[in-house]
C-alpha cells in the first residue's frame, strides 16, 4: 500500500515545526504520530491548525508509562488522523491547555485530569468527570500503581 | 394524521401475543445456531486448556478425571459469547438452541 | 428576576440512561444547563488490561448494546494494526453487513424513541413493530438478537451461506417497504412537524466549534462521515450517499437518521451481491508486537475512536476509548441554551435529549460505581464490588 500522501503531510509537518518536532512517524494509512516535548506542545499544534485548518479533535488519550504520563490529543484533517504525544512527569503533571484554540477539547481534558491526574493549566473548569464526588482526590485509577486485585470466588459450590 | 389509513387497517387484525409459557410454546422460533446453553462432549476432549484460556468470565476450570485434564462449566456465569466453542480444536463444546436455562439453585449450574 | 433551577436526574422518566443536568430556567424558558455524567461508569479501561486480547472482545462488546458491532468492530481492526496483517476480503464484507444491519437497528429504535418522547406513542409501536424484523434477521445470523459476537481477532466467525443470504434478502425488502413510509410520515405528519422543527438548532458553527460527531454532526449541513474519510472494512468499494440536512434542527436530525437507514438498505444488499470467496479468518498469534494503533468507525451515534498501545505481552499496556456520545455533549449543551431569539422552554427538554440518541453508557465506561441510597455513601473498589457481586448471588 502506498502512503505518499501521509509522507508528504508527515514531512510538512516536520518542516513547519522544525526541531520541536523529536520524532514523526506514519504508522499506517491516515494515520501519523508526532512526538514533541511538553514545553512546545501548544505552539506546535497552534501552528499545525493555523496552517492546515485543522477544527476536529476526536479525543485526547493519556496512558501512564512509567516515570512520565503522555498526553495524546488525535487532531482530525481530511480523514487523517495527526496524533501529537507530549510527555509529563509523574511527580509534576501539569500541561498546557488546548480548550482556548480547540474548543472541543475541554470535556476530554476534563477526563484526562479526572483518571489519570494531569493538570492542564488555564482550563476554564476543572471539575470531575466521570468519577463521583467523594472521591479521594489524590488516588488516580488509570495509573499503573492503583491495582486491581481480582478476587477468588468466596463460594464456588 | 398522516398514519390514518394504517391504523384504520389494523383495527381488524388478530394479536400477534403468543401465550408462551402458558400454550404455544411450539411457535416460539429458534434458529438452529442459536447461542444458548453448552453442551459438552466429554470423549473428544484432549484437554489443551485452550477453552479456559480465552472465557472472559472464569466460567471454566480445569479438573482431573480417569481420562486426563479436563473443563468444568459454572453455567450461571457463562455469557454465551461461543469463545470457547470456536477455539476448541476438537468439537467437544457445543453451545445449543436451550434458551430456557433459568433456575434458583447455583450448585446445580455446573457442567461437570 | 430570580432564576430556578430543575434537576433532571440521574433516574428520570425521560431519560433512557442516567445523568444529572441542571437548568436554569425563567419561566418557560431555559437560561443555561449544566451536564454532570459517570453515573454509568464501569471501569472497563482499566479491565483490559488485566485481561489478554481475546478475552477483551466480549468486554469491549458490552460496552454498550446497541453500538457493540462497532466497538468490537473498531477494537479488532486496532488490534489488527498492530499485527500488520490483512484481514482476508471476505471477512470485511461480512464485517460491513453486520455493521449496517446494526445501524439500521439503531435508527428504527431511534425514531421509536423519538416518537415516544415527543408523546407520539403510536409511531414508537409501529416502528419497533418493523424493528423486530431486523433483529430476527441479526439473530440468523449470528445467534443473538443484539449482541452479536462475531468478531474475532483476524476475522469473523461465522459465514454467510446462500441459504441465509436469500432470507437476509427478504427481510430487507419489508425494511425498504416501511422505511419509505416512514420517511413520507416524518414529512406530512404535522405533530412530529410541529414539535421538531425550529428545536435543538446547533448552526453550523457551533457544530465545528463544538467537534461534534455523526448525526448531529451531519444534521447541521457539515459533510462528514468516516466511512467516505477514512474508510476501514469494505467502505472503500460499497458506494453510498454521505446523506446531510441543512436545517440545523431536531427534524433534521429524524431525516438524517431516516436516509441512513435507507442507505444501509442499499449497501447490505450490494454486499451481498458482491460477497468474494475465500476463508473468513487468519490465525495469528497470541502476542502482537510492541507499538500502538489508533481506529476510528462511524457507530450509529457519531465517530467512534480506539487506541491501543502494547508492549509485547498478551495484556494491552493501555486500551483508550471514546465513544460518540462524549463528543456530542459540548453541543448538547449549547443546545439546551436560549440565546438571542432562540428560546429552550422546559417542555421542549426531553426530546433535545433524545435528538443526539445519547449512549450513556457507551460514554461513561470506565470503572467507579457508586452507591448513594440509604443516605450512606460509600465507595467500592473494583475487587470489593466483585466480591459483592458473588456473594449477593448474582
Amino acid at each position: 500500500m502506498s502512503l505518499e500522501a501521509e509522507q508528504k503531510l508527515a514531512s510538512g509537518l516536520k518542516e513547519l515545526l522544525g526541531d520541536r518536532v523529536s520524532d514523526i512517524k506514519v504508522q499506517r494509512a491516515r494515520s501519523i504520530f508526532v512526538t514533541v516535548k511538553a514545553e512546545d506542545y501548544k505552539e506546535s499544534i497552534r501552528r499545525v491548525i493555523e496552517k492546515y485548518g485543522i477544527t476536529h479533535i476526536s479525543t485526547i488519550t493519556g496512558a501512564d508509562s512509567g516515570p512520565t504520563i503522555d498526553v495524546m490529543p488525535h487532531l482530525s484533517h481530511a480523514g487523517t488522523k495527526i496524533t501529537f504525544k507530549a510527555a509529563v512527569p509523574k511527580t509534576a503533571a501539569e500541561i498546557d491547555t488546548l480548550t482556548d484554540i480547540l474548543p472541543g477539547a475541554v470535556m476530554y481534558e476534563r477526563e484526562v485530569h479526572d483518571l489519570l491526574g494531569v493538570k492542564f493549566k488555564g482550563h476554564p473548569n476543572l471539575a470531575r468527570l466521570v468519577i463521583s464526588d467523594d472521591w479521594p482526590s489524590d488516588v488516580h485509577p488509570l495509573r499503573k500503581e492503583y491495582k486491581v486485585i481480582r478476587p477468588e470466588p468466596i463460594r464456588k459450590t | 394524521m398522516a398514519m390514518q389509513r394504517e391504523l384504520l387497517r389494523h383495527i381488524f387484525k388478530k394479536a400477534a401475543t403468543l401465550r408462551y409459557p402458558f400454550k404455544d410454546k411450539e411457535k416460539v422460533h429458534i434458529p438452529s445456531d442459536f447461542r444458548g446453553k453448552i453442551a459438552f462432549y466429554r470423549d473428544r476432549c484432549i484437554g489443551c486448556s485452550m477453552c479456559f484460556r480465552v472465557c472472559p468470565a472464569e466460567v471454566i476450570e480445569m479438573i482431573e478425571d480417569e481420562k486426563g485434564k479436563r473443563p468444568m462449566f459454572y453455567l450461571d456465569r457463562c455469557t454465551h459469547c461461543a469463545q470457547c466453542e470456536g477455539v476448541c480444536p476438537t468439537k467437544s463444546i457445543e453451545l445449543t438452541s436451550q434458551y430456557e436455562s433459568a433456575g434458583t439453585d447455583r450448585t446445580q449450574m455446573i457442567l461437570k | 428576576m430570580p432564576e430556578f433551577s430543575v434537576i433532571v436526574g440521574p433516574q428520570h422518566p425521560a431519560l433512557k440512561e442516567p445523568e444529572s443536568f441542571t437548568f436554569w430556567v425563567d419561566g418557560e424558558d431555559v437560561v443555561r444547563a449544566e451536564v454532570r455524567i459517570g453515573y454509568a461508569h464501569r471501569g472497563i479501561e482499566k479491565a483490559a488490561e488485566s485481561r489478554t486480547y481475546i478475552q477483551n472482545i466480549p468486554l469491549i462488546e458490552r460496552i454498550c448494546g446497541i453500538c457493540n458491532v462497532a466497538h468490537t468492530i473498531c477494537y479488532t481492526q486496532n488490534v489488527e494494526y498492530l499485527y500488520g496483517r490483512e484481514i482476508p476480503r471476505r471477512a470485511e464484507y461480512i464485517r460491513t453487513i453486520i455493521e449496517e444491519l446494526n445501524r439500521i437497528h439503531s435508527h428504527l429504535l431511534w425514531v421509536g424513541i423519538a416518537g415516544h418522547e415527543i408523546g407520539f406513542d403510536t409511531l414508537l409501536m409501529y416502528v419497533w413493530r418493523d424493528r423486530e424484523v431486523v433483529m430476527d434477521l441479526i439473530e440468523e445470523m449470528t445467534g443473538n438478537r443484539v449482541s452479536t459476537a462475531l468478531m474475532t481477532v483476524g476475522g469473523v466467525t461465522r459465514d454467510i451461506t446462500p441459504e441465509l443470504a436469500t432470507r437476509l434478502r427478504k427481510g430487507l425488502d419489508i425494511l425498504e417497504e416501511r422505511t419509505k413510509y416512514y420517511k413520507k410520515i416524518a414529512a406530512g405528519e404535522s405533530t412530529i412537524l410541529a414539535r421538531t422543527k425550529g428545536i435543538g438548532i446547533l448552526t453550523r458553527d457551533e457544530a465545528i466549534r463544538h467537534c461534534a460527531v455523526g448525526p448531529t454532526l451531519r444534521a447541521s449541513g457539515i459533510k462528514s462521515d468516516i466511512r467516505a474519510d477514512d474508510p476501514y472494512a469494505a467502505h472503500d468499494e460499497v458506494p453510498f450517499d454521505v446523506i446531510t440536512s441543512d436545517t440545523c434542527d431536531l427534524f433534521g436530525r429524524v431525516v438524517v437518521r431516516v436516509y441512513e437507514t435507507i442507505e444501509s438498505i442499499k449497501q447490505v444488499r450490494y454486499c451481498l451481491d458482491h460477497l468474494p470467496n475465500g476463508p473468513i479468518r487468519i490465525r495469528l498469534p497470541n502476542t502482537p508486537p510492541r507499538g500502538e494503533s489508533l481506529s476510528r468507525v462511524e457507530a450509529p451515534r457519531g465517530e467512534d475512536i480506539h487506541y491501543v498501545r502494547s508492549d509485547g505481552s498478551d495484556r494491552p499496556a493501555r486500551y483508550k476509548v471514546r465513544a460518540p456520545t462524549l463528543g456530542n455533549l459540548a453541543g448538547l449543551v449549547e443546545m439546551l441554551t436560549s440565546k438571542g431569539n432562540y428560546k429552550v422552554h422546559v417542555a421542549d427538554i426531553p426530546i433535545i435529549l433524545a435528538g443526539i440518541d445519547p449512549c450513556m453508557c457507551c460514554m461513561d465506561r470506565t470503572a467507579r460505581f457508586i452507591e448513594p441510597s440509604r443516605n450512606k455513601e460509600w465507595v467500592w473498589t473494583w475487587d470489593q464490588l466483585k466480591r459483592y457481586k458473588r456473594r449477593s448471588g448474582r
